[in-house]
């Protein structure tokens, strides 16, 4: 298929999973707040920054970090790329360049969320009912990713889509762990409770590993399991397979390779291992890897795409020199 | 007169640039005031070159390059033998420019175009010549021809490209390629067909056409000059920069409605600034006892292009990271 | 009216010649299945199906956009429920008469691009004429096209006059567009007023992909494969025909491509794929010559693929349509067609001109002057229904201000008689009322030249407006070819086939 056309499936799947895991992320950090004091609460919201390394960036904004500055620069500010708005409307704008490749239901589904999110005063729900607000979110992002999985043929179009968006979810979802694991004690854990509402794997943890509050168990949990969905080695697999079959015979491509490197990593870690050494090393390992692959992926598929910015030549007879 | 011409132009960018496409319009024409002998052109880096002749009977060589790239340079080389033109012998009266036919035959050289869009100005200028002269053609076109050297100065670096023929003339000065636009309108002002010619002159100084008795190679650039149709004669050429009578020195390339038909380089490219141009034209006098003369010396763009994709491989994992974090934000 | 009651009680002809009635009201017999059928429908009946049709168009984006100021808005091209029937003897008429003038437009291009230009000093048409018009290509010269197919794709402007008579109205060679609504007008037809289709051997439309697919195969160029790659070019989704151009693709099964997925490396045309660069043999491009090459052409345009214009030249790759074909739809060339047609096939026009005055003429355009209130007056220059001056509808002002125009500019002008544009009972709110109408058939150029049964026809929604283009209010019907029956070829009237 065209490689811009590829380029454009693969960053609406990113782009919705950032605006979803977003606003889970703010979700569970706004509730978690509600009996702090101003400056654990500047603390925790410098955490949630850095947890999507955007702390810089706003660091170069001046603006205070408070819960509504903070969430406002998360979730409506257009200058922020990152933000959920923003994250929405490039996954609606990339979508619309290749729309004849989705399902009629797939567009209307993500066009009337773009338009809804636009039409929404965010910054009187920002004030009065975020959790509504991020309900509605995740709600429409899962409501998306549903009627694509229901109503996409699996062809390459597909596996860019299911590639991107799994590949943003294996980061963000390292990102998180690797914002909030220093908080490792058995008297802190409403806070992984809270890390684990907002992944929706309450439940699932507590069918798996019952009452424990052992971190070991939550890190394993939502790094290594095998079985819930937005586990980070859960994501790299349904990634790696999709990678899989967008080479041609089975070729091993740069990107294919590396996938596995990473996801092998996981798949063998031993969590008592990680938690015995330095687990904050191990998570930016394999964060950094997820960055490499995304790298190939765009030069082993997309590099042909490139935007022309043309400039044009000509020259005057008895003129040389610079212009 | 027999000549060696090599008109190479050396493009460098400030950064890499991905590709570039061009058309290049540097051959001499074969017409029945020279001989086109020997032609050929290379462009390095390398690529191949596909040539036509396009619909002004003017040869255009075209072609792409599509490795990154910080310098490309464009040889053409050609061998030309000039004649002697003839004299006027007839004296038309204006009255003959009217004939429908010759009015049809003529229709694109009496249009305005582009860069001979003619006002006020130039129209009363040429009114007034009209007056002064008479109704013969042939001395109304030396007399435009004149007054475009009284009128205008030379002076490079004073003009634009595309800077309206109006504001050339009202500014007082440019370069060969003004001087050309504004005879031309002056003409067609008049209802005299006109067109503009590319070539090259065989000269020791571009704004003064001397002449090169002494001296068998020069460096110069390439030239501008026009031609009016003179009814029972066919096209007189004149070179109003050095206010003189196209001769054997003069060497043509090709003619249109003005520059933008017969441009000797245009092209784009993607990627990075732009360039630095650096046009050179060679002309040597071929006599019978000659051996070929030493090449000139250059940076050589080869040396350059590799030197540039050692520094490109280091940068693109810069560049794709940074990208790749920028789309994240 | 002689007819059902209920649809057509009140129906008027009002002088002008109908599609479906007779000048003494009564129903032309191909026309009888089809009321016979609506019996028993109410204008409601009809309107909700209406309704149904046009919320289906647009939930599935068969939109166009009409820039009003800058701002785009989507509109779907309405779509009249009572379709435009075109019996088999009318048809072949038609058909013989479009391929005929479709070959020797074909032969002028060819002729004027690489041939030498044989029309010009024979004296068909004035040199002038070809070279001051805004459509004649300098860049394209000496670009062959195989087959000579230079209008792959063409849409001829049909209307039919007071008594009857079918008449060109305008070609169009460029980048005509509406074959989409015409396949899509059929399907909606067939969903919202099943039943009207019984009884009666409608030719089929849904072939075009097929037969538009199989002309641009055949005009790849000789070094290609056996399967030639075919692409669909175009502008992107702000352009306003961009459905048409994703239906076309879709149809034909070929890829969508912008200028920016295509690459030119040593004169051939390469697309972008995940896979790597894979190489392009034909262009079915929907963008306009200045926009398709900034090297030749417009440099700061970015639609287009530097380079391309030298691998057409190469012959690595055919463009269709070709380049430059607008010299031949220019509306003064226009008046020249039927020399053309004499000229380059031996034969008389089949399908004539709309009559046409040429203003640089002084004889004409003083007759013209002096009658300026009865005559139609265009723009050579402008498209889309825009600048056209309809004497007997326009102010005095505007009368004077085309007067004006036309003395200072004659060559920019030409005038034609008003045509009594026949018309055809549409559905206007409650009621059925008659709208003026046109047709314009598709015809495709490939190894031969083949008319697609039909054609859109097109509506003009406001009573007693003669104008039906899209940009400015126009609607569509579906248009029906019937099937002819066995031997119904030797029936057909006309001394012409005696003659043979």
């Amino acid at each position: 298929m065209l490689a811009r056309d590829a380029e454009s499936l693969f960053w609406s799947g990113r782009y919705l999973e950032r605006a979803e895991d977003t606003a889970r992320l703010l979700d569970v950090t706004y509730h978690g707040m509600l009996e702090t004091t101003p400056d654990e609460e500047a603390l925790a919201w410098n955490d949630v920054l850095a947890a999507l390394r955007l702390d810089g960036v706003y660091a170069k904004t001046g603006r205070p970090l408070t819960a509504t500055a903070v969430c406002e620069f998360l979730v409506l500010d257009t200058t922020n790329a990152g933000s959920i708005l923003s994250a929405v409307g490039q996954a609606r704008e990339n979508a619309r360049t290749v729309r004849e490749q989705l399902s009629t239901e797939l567009w209307e589904t993500l066009n009337s969320f773009c338009l809804e999110l636009r039409a929404r005063n965010l910054r009187a729900d920002l004030e009065f009912q975020p959790h509504e607000l991020y309900g509605m979110v995740r709600r429409q992002c899962q409501t998306v990713a549903g009627v694509a999985a229901e109503t996409m043929s699996r062809d390459e179009g597909w596996r860019f889509f299911v590639l991107g968006w799994n590949l943003e979810r294996a980061e963000m979802s390292c990102r998180l762990l690797s914002a909030r694991y220093r908080q490792l004690s058995p008297s802190a854990f409403h806070q992984w409770m809270g890390t684990l509402r907002s992944a929706s794997g309450l439940e699932a943890y507590r069918r798996t590993y019952r009452a424990s509050m052992d971190p070991a168990d939550v890190v394993e949990f939502l790094l290594l399991s095998r079985t819930f969905p937005r586990s980070v080695l859960f994501s790299l697999r349904t990634a790696e397979n999709a990678l899989a079959r967008l080479a041609p015979d089975g070729e091993l491509t740069r990107p294919l390779r590396q996938l596995g490197r990473v996801r092998a990593g996981l798949e063998f870690a031993d969590v008592r291992e990680l938690m015995q050494g330095d687990l904050g090393e191990e998570l930016w390992v394999v964060e950094e890897g997820i960055r490499q692959v995304a790298a190939s992926v765009a030069t082993q598929y997309f590099s042909n795409s490139r935007e022309f910015d043309l400039h044009s030549v000509h020259l005057m007879p008895g003129e040389g020199g610079r212009p | 007169m027999r000549l060696d011409i090599r008109y190479r132009t050396a493009f460098t960018y400030e950064n890499l640039v991905r590709e570039s496409q061009n058309e290049l319009r540097a051959c001499p024409a074969s017409d029945e005031q020279q001989e086109l002998i020997a032609y050929r052109v290379y462009v390095a880096p390398s690529a191949r070159v596909y040539s036509f002749t396009d619909y002004w009977g003017t040869r255009v060589d075209s072609f792409g390059v599509r490795l990154p790239h910080v310098a490309i340079e464009v040889t053409a080389e050609a061998s030309v033998e000039t004649f002697l033109r003839p004299q006027v012998t007839v004296a038309p009266h204006l009255d003959s420019l009217r004939d429908p036919a010759y009015l049809d035959a003529h229709h694109e050289y009496l249009q305005p175009s582009p860069h001979t869009d003619w006002a006020e100005g130039i129209a009363t200028e040429a009114a007034r010549q009209r007056d002064l002269i008479g109704d013969d053609v042939v001395s109304l076109v030396l007399a435009l021809h004149r007054v475009t050297g009284a009128r205008l100065t030379y002076a490079r670096g004073a003009t634009d490209v595309g800077i309206p023929v109006e504001d050339v003339l009202a500014q007082g000065k440019g370069v060969c390629q003004d001087f050309a636009h504004l005879a031309v309108a002056l003409c067609r002002s008049q209802g005299i067909p006109a067109r503009y010619v590319s070539g090259y002159l065989f000269t020791r100084d571009d704004s003064t056409g001397t002449d090169v008795d002494d001296v068998d190679v020069v460096n110069v650039q390439t030239h501008a000059w026009f031609e009016a149709s003179v009814p029972g004669f066919g096209w007189l050429a004149l070179d109003p920069t050095n206010q003189q009578e196209v001769g054997d020195r003069h060497v043509k390339i090709g003619h249109g409605r003005d520059y933008d038909d017969v441009q000797p380089l245009r092209g784009v490219f993607s990627g990075g600034a732009a360039p630095s141009v650096d046009p050179h034209v060679e002309i040597r006098r071929v006599r019978a006892s000659d051996s070929p003369p030493p090449g000139e010396r250059r940076r050589d763009p080869l040396q350059l292009n590799e030197l540039a994709r050692q520094q490109q491989a280091r940068d693109v994992e810069a560049r794709t990271q940074h990208q790749h974090q920028q789309q994240q934000q | 009216m002689s007819s059902p009651d209920g649809l057509f009680t009140d129906y008027r002809l009002d002088g002008f010649f109908d599609e479906v009635f007779d000048a003494e009201g009564h129903c032309r017999p191909h026309y009888a299945p089809l009321l016979a059928r609506l019996t028993g429908f109410t204008p409601d009946d009809l309107m909700r199906r209406t309704r149904l049709r046009d919320a289906a168009f647009r939930s599935q984006g068969i939109t166009f956009t009409v820039y009003d100021e800058g701002e785009g808005i989507e509109r779907t091209f309405p779509m009249d429920l009572l379709p435009r029937i075109v019996p088999a003897d009318e048809w072949s008429h038609i058909e013989a008469g479009l391929v005929q003038r479709v070959s020797a437009l074909n032969s002028f291009l060819d002729d004027l691009y690489v041939g030498e230009g044989a029309a010009i000093h024979d004296g068909i048409i004035p040199s002038w004429v070809v070279k001051s018009s805004d459509g004649f290509c300098r860049e394209a010269f000496g670009i062959p096209v195989p087959l000579g197919a230079r209008c792959l794709v063409a849409g001829v402007d049909l209307v039919r006059d007071g008594e009857g008579t079918y008449r060109v109205l305008e070609d169009n060679l460029r980048n005509p567009s509406g074959i989409s609504y015409v396949i899509e007008n059929r399907v909606a037809m067939t969903r919202v007023l099943p039943s009207v289709f019984a009884d009666q051997q409608v030719r089929p439309v849904d072939h075009y992909g097929r037969s538009l697919l199989n002309a641009l195969h055949r005009v790849a160029p000789p070094a290609s494969s056996d399967r030639p790659t075919v692409v669909v070019l175009t502008p992107g989704v702000f352009n306003s025909a961009y459905f048409e151009h994703v239906f076309l693709a879709s149809q034909m099964g070929v890829e969508l491509v912008e200028g920016r997925d295509l690459v030119v490396d040593d004169h051939v045309v390469s697309m972008r794929t995940t896979q790597g660069l894979q190489r392009v043999d034909v262009i079915y491009r929907r963008i306009d010559d200045d926009f398709l090459d900034p090297v030749p052409f417009r440099t700061d345009s970015t639609l287009g693929v530097p380079g391309l214009m030298a691998a057409a030249r190469a012959g690595n790759v055919t463009i269709a349509n070709a380049v430059g074909n607008g010299v031949a739809d220019d509306k003064a060339v226009y008046a020249y067609v039927p020399d053309f047609i004499r000229y380059y096939t031996g034969e008389e026009p089949i399908l004539p001109n709309v009559t046409t005055y040429l203003l640089w003429d002084d004889d004409q355009r003083n007759e013209v002057l002096d009658r300026l209130d009865q005559l139609v007056i265009k723009p050579v220059a402008e498209a889309g229904g825009y600048g056209i001056v309809i004497g007997p509808a326009a102010s005095d002002e505007d009368l004077a201000t085309c007067r004006r125009q036309i003395l200072e500019d004659p060559r920019n002008y030409i005038a034609q008689e008003v045509v009594a544009l026949s018309r055809h009972p549409s559905l206007v709110e409650d009621h059925v009322e008659g709208r003026h109408v046109d047709l314009r058939p598709f015809v495709l150029s490939g190894e031969d030249i083949e008319v697609i049964p039909g054609g859109l026809t097109r509506v003009a929604m406001r009573r007693g407006s003669l104008v039906v283009n899209s940009s400015q209010g126009g609607g569509s019907k579906d248009t029906w070819v019937l099937a002819g029956a066995p031997g119904d070829g030797d029936d057909v009237a006309g001394s012409d086939h005696e003659a043979r």
